[in-house]
């Protein structure tokens, strides 16, 4: 039994062949095609859309990077002994007499109110910014269901859209979709411009008569941290500190990969050398002119980083 | 290799090095993923089946859960880069796809022309500060070539006397000679110092296609030369691709006119199709029909083996000075059994075991440029399902598919799969050629992906690092 090999050689044996009584076949023969049933079988079907079909989306594992264990311990540090350290004040001042202590428990939830509302809008800060990622993401994937729900967000948000807002939900497909809010923001785009020029304006002036080129950059800095934010809430998007933070940031890197990806290989090295990101936004924004026209350039950027749809 | 003495191709490669450099540190890689493999090892379905596969991870679909695994779930949009200013057709994915899911259904043709095409996966940020940071991006280049052009890269090295001589050798031995026996004899006739004579030397370079034909065609030979003779690409043949291998003491007009034929090739070659798509990659993969050569025969299985090791010898894996200090160069490497539905999943251990054999050359070459080297055995579509088939009233294990000429439903025996280089004896049992299977039902316009084996790992292996 065990000595039994099976055949070296390949051979193809047709499906409906009865199995037992097999003729030998002689050993030096190769192997054959024998078609016995003659008739056309359907393909193969491995059910492969059901199997693939979405589940519920992993939640992306987030690795704590050095500067983030540090912000984070100094968070902890921060907030967790100032608790304590409240607690503890108003347990003492309760100690004192009932009046003290309402009165201090009273001050220190009105603190932690304050706090925790501001703490609240700069996380809705974000969550807007986050929003306008993922209607991209969806007119990307073609998801008309996220994208319609994200475009009729929007549309509540921004005065202009407003009255898209039954033809949005009318949408048969994304590119429909894509066709209806295109004129609302090409209109944002020319109010963005504007804001630009007005912005460009101003930093001209400011530079002109400031006396120091420090001061110059504090100035270009402010006015430009204020751009973004108008051409944020031009388009529906209230970002706090945070969000204007990831705003500014994305603007940036979106004015590094203009320049690095649309020429080739030497362009993007220089690009790298002589670091397009400080010439851009830091370097001499003394020369009055230089900063104007980086304001018309960083309002275009801003615009397109907070479009829900992908720009062009 | 030829680095040091090309200054431009120094100055190139720095000037490469530094812009994946930047790229990366702005987070926008870009990777080269090369893609080698021999005439029908599988590469315009293997593009086909990664692009439709990645572009369907991209939409949420779980075509790849390996990728996905080391992705983390970070993995957004995977989208096609829209074309630019190339001067090169475009990989129709589409185009494939809707024939493999037409019917009846049709697998690629022999690929005639090169095609590019570029992918970008949007990633989010690991880190915690992602938020702040934004996305990430990867682009992944691709090419499809003819595979017969790939057999050009070894003629880089040598000159025509070392190129003559050592396919000569070549076609005089074993059951080439057999089937080169016409073109061996025209040589053979050549009065000494022929002259240039336009009718001999089409007639003596018709000759020789006709045996590569042979060759490749009758006894699944794969190292040929050159390659653009065999597959002349859209323009159809061009006087440069008239040349031969003539015997060392040629003299005489037609011994010169061949040389120089030569010379001017592979300068061709060189300047078209390596410099631009094979000096600088970063990742490769290596698809090998490893059945189709066990099959072929022992000479065949041995002349695989021996045109990969002379491709590997020919790419650069780095480990040169310039690659040190740029950072840049081939990282990873993946050798891959390609049809590894064509046999029961049991055996598909043993044929990767027994690629790990045959690329064992180019896989120590790799692994001394301290590239990552793993070894793969994939089906880019899978056309079949394991069963049992009796054999000699015995039952082993085989694969269950519907042909592709007959539209019949057949059991296929693939034999017995050595797990190291056979022995003489077991070539016993001859050429086979294995069926064409018809591919599973396809959805035509690919949205779900398409139906493979392993190609999730070989992504992981390949790619896993930089999601
Ligand atoms: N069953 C099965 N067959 C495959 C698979 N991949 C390729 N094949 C078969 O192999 C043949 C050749 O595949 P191609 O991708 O066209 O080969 P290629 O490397 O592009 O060949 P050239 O264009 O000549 O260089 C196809 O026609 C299929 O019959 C696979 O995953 N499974
Ligand atoms: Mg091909």
């Amino acid at each position: 039994m065990s000595d039994w090999q099976p055949p070296r050689g390949p051979r193809i044996i047709p499906e409906e062949e009865a199995p037992a009584p097999m003729p030998e076949p002689p050993p030096s023969a190769g192997p054959k095609v024998i078609i016995e049933e003659d008739r056309p079988a359907p393909r193969l079907d491995f059910q492969w859309e059901q199997a693939v079909v979405p589940v519920a989306p992993t939640r992306p594992s987030v690795r704590w990077s050095g500067i983030g264990r540090a912000i984070g311990g100094l968070a902890l540090l921060g907030g967790g002994l100032a608790a304590l350290d409240a607690a503890n004040f108003v347990a003492d001042q309760f100690a004192r007499g009932a009046m003290q202590g309402w009165a201090t428990l009273g001050v220190v939830a009105g603190g932690v109110a304050l706090l925790g509302s501001g703490l609240w809008r700069e996380v809705r800060g974000l969550a807007t910014i986050r929003a306008v990622d993922r209607a991209r993401a969806a007119f990307a994937r073609g998801d008309l269901a996220v994208a319609k729900a994200e475009a009729l967000r929007w549309a509540a948000s921004v005065q202009e859209a407003a009255p898209l807002q039954p033809a949005i939900r009318d949408a048969r497909s994304v590119e429909e979709l894509a066709a209806l809010l295109q004129p609302t923001l090409a209109t944002l785009e020319a109010r963005a411009a504007a804001m630009g020029r007005t912005a460009a304006m101003q930093s001209f002036a400011m530079t002109a008569i400031s006396p120091s080129p420090g001061l110059d950059v504090l100035v270009f800095a402010w006015r430009g941290v204020r751009l973004v934010r108008q051409v944020a809430s031009l388009h529906g998007l209230r970002p706090g500190l945070a969000g204007t933070v990831a705003l500014l940031r994305r603007t940036l890197l979106d004015a590094a990969t203009v320049a690095a990806t649309d020429v080739a290989v030497d362009a993007a090295a220089r690009a790298l050398l002589s670091n397009r990101l400080l010439e851009q936004f830091a370097g001499e924004a003394a020369a009055g002119a230089v900063a104007a026209r980086r304001m018309l350039r960083l309002a275009k950027v801003a615009a397109e980083a907070c479009r829900i749809l992908p720009p062009g | 290799m030829s680095g040091l003495l090309d200054p431009f191709g120094l100055l190139r490669d720095a000037a490469y090095g530094a812009e994946r450099l930047g790229r990366s540190l702005i987070g926008q890689d870009r990777i080269r993923l090369a893609v080698t493999g021999l005439t029908r090892a599988g590469k315009t379905v293997f593009l086909t089946s990664l692009l439709a596969n990645l572009l369907a991870a991209g939409r949420g679909r779980r075509t790849l859960p390996a990728l996905e695994e080391v992705a983390g779930g970070r993995l957004r949009v995977v989208r096609p880069v829209p074309a630019g200013l190339e001067g090169l057709p475009r990989f129709d994915v589409a185009a494939h796809l809707a024939a493999l899911a037409a019917d009846p259904p049709a697998w690629p043709a022999r690929t005639e022309d090169l095609s590019t095409l570029e992918l970008e996966l949007e990633l989010d940020r690991q880190s915690v500060l992602a938020g702040l940071l934004g996305t990430r991006t990867v682009t992944l280049e691709l090419l499809d070539y003819p595979g017969e052009w790939l057999l050009d890269l070894p003629m880089l090295a040598e000159d025509y006397a070392q190129w003559a001589s050592a396919t000569l050798a070549r076609m005089r031995r074993g059951p080439r000679a057999e089937a080169s026996a016409e073109f061996l004899a025209f040589i053979e006739s050549l009065p000494p110092g022929a002259p240039a004579e336009e009718s001999l030397v089409r007639r003596g370079a018709a000759l020789y296609r006709d045996s590569l034909r042979a060759c490749r065609d009758r006894l699944g030979f794969r190292f040929l030369q050159p390659g653009r003779l065999l597959n002349p690409g859209p323009r159809g043949e061009t006087p440069l691709m008239w040349f031969f291998p003539l015997p060392q003491d040629a003299r005489g007009g037609l011994a010169t006119l061949v040389a120089e034929r030569h010379a001017a090739y592979v300068e061709t070659q060189r300047r078209e199709f390596f410099e631009p798509y094979f000096r600088r990659f970063e990742r490769q993969a290596v698809l090998v029909d490893v059945l189709g050569a066990l099959h072929a025969g022992k000479e065949a299985f041995e002349d695989t083996a021996e045109a990969l090791a002379a491709i590997a010898n020919a790419l650069r894996y780095g480990g040169g000075w310039l690659d040190r200090l740029t950072g840049v160069g081939v990282s990873r490497v993946g050798f891959v059994a390609t049809k590894a539905d064509h046999v029961p999943a049991r055996q598909r251990d043993a044929l990767a075991a027994l690629l790990g054999h045959l690329v064992a050359a180019p896989q120590g070459r790799a692994t001394h440029a301290g590239v990552t080297t793993s070894v793969h055995a994939l089906a880019s579509i899978r056309c079949t399902e394991d069963d049992v088939a009796t054999l000699e009233g015995r039952p082993v294990a085989a694969v269950r598919g519907v042909l592709l000429s007959n539209r019949r439903s057949a059991k296929v025996y693939p034999g017995e799969i050595p797990l190291r280089p056979p022995e003489p004896g077991f070539w016993a049992h001859g050429f086979f050629e294995m069926p064409e299977f018809q591919p599973p039902r396809l959805d035509a316009a690919g949205g779900a992906g398409v139906p493979h084996l392993g190609l999730d790992t070989l992504l992981a292996a390949l790619i896993g690092d930089v999601l």
